[in-house]
């Protein structure tokens, strides 16, 4: 997840690239969650060294631009932390957003490909 | 899974699925579902779980495997065709995994409990995390500084999950693939850029019975 700060992010950003949701109870993602006191700030918004901390994700700065970059959690030790399964936004060939969620109600075979 | 939507289109466009076809530029999919290589697939099931994790999906066995490599090619072609002809071949009852399931759903047993997905889903220590995150950061130097800034974060990322292909792949052919090409170089050979390129860096990996996460059926 590419941060140009670390102040005044959104749960639904956080929701929507990281499939963590920061709740009352802690940092959640399908049926389990993280207690991470002060990661939901009063405003909304995330305090992203909280969630990184409790869930195990790496941060990487790069000095030249400014930039972040939030890495997948660790908390578990493997690529899921759930079974629920993660609704990124892609593009379709026309560049229209789809998400997998639009799909429910069928089943998805999800296969990863690329050009190399 | 392409930085450049523009290189996936062709492919696409020669396919003509009657399915969505989605194009994940950020290899988000990476992060969230576990994919390390290509191909590879995830199942979910109608209410959005996962039933089966990242794991390869070859549905078709690759004629390469059948080929009898000619004599007299260059020595790395020569030795890449022996390591291809490696790979682990599960496409058949890959394949009819997919079906069975298609049928039974939840009843097939090919079909795995939360807990079992979760626990066979791709291990991930802190350096594999640490190189996702280098790896976004040099996609986003990419398109918003420049290859050259990119460069210093794949790299790193290569050193810390030298199992991920994507990684490497996809910078690789952003390196060996002459600007005015027509199709990617798939070779991805030896470069100036990375230590690594795909012939060692497979040999250096156990060879190409190690190359893809074969699924256990």
């Amino acid at each position: 997840m590419i941060l140009q700060t670390l102040e005044n992010v959104t749960t639904t950003h956080v929701a929507d690239r990281t499939g963590w949701t920061a709740k009352a109870e802690g940092m959640c993602r399908g049926e389990i969650c993280v207690p991470a006191p002060g990661a939901l700030r009063d405003n909304g918004t995330v305090d992203i060294n909280v969630m990184a901390n409790r869930l195990g994700m790496p941060l990487v700065h790069d000095d030249n631009t400014g930039v972040w970059a939030l890495g997948p959690a660790t908390a578990t030790g493997r690529a899921l932390s759930t079974a629920a399964a993660a609704d990124p936004e892609f593009i379709d060939r026309s560049g229209h957003p789809f998400r997998l969620s639009s799909l429910r109600g069928r089943k998805v075979l999800l296969v990863a490909w690329s050009s190399y | 899974m392409d930085v450049n939507p523009e290189h996936a289109h062709p492919f696409i466009d020669a396919a003509a699925p009657t399915h969505p076809s989605l194009i994940d530029t950020s290899h988000a999919t990476g992060d969230l579902f576990g994919f390390v290589n290509i191909p590879m697939a995830v199942w979910i099931d109608e209410d959005g779980n996962l039933v089966r994790p990242a794991e390869a999906a070859s549905i078709e066995r690759s004629p390469m495997r059948d080929m009898d490599i000619p004599d007299g090619l260059p020595e790395r072609l020569d030795r890449a065709f022996r390591e291809i002809k490696k790979f682990p071949e599960v496409a058949n009852e890959y394949r009819a995994a997919i079906v069975d399931w298609a049928h039974n759903g939840a009843a097939s047993k090919f079909a795995l409990s939360p807990d079992e997905v979760v626990q066979r889903s791709q291990p991930r220590p802190d350096t594999h995390a640490r190189a996702a995150a280098c790896f976004e950061m040099g996609q986003h130097l990419l398109r918003t500084v420049g290859h050259d800034a990119a460069v210093p974060y794949w790299r790193e990322a290569h050193a810390l999950f030298p199992e991920n292909w994507t990684y490497k792949r996809q910078a690789w052919t952003l390196i060996t693939t002459p600007a005015d090409a027509t199709e990617n170089d798939l070779m991805q050979g030896p470069n100036d850029v990375y230590e690594g390129n795909w012939l060692d860096d497979v040999i250096a990996g156990g060879g190409g019975e190690s190359y893809s996460v074969v699924p256990q059926l």
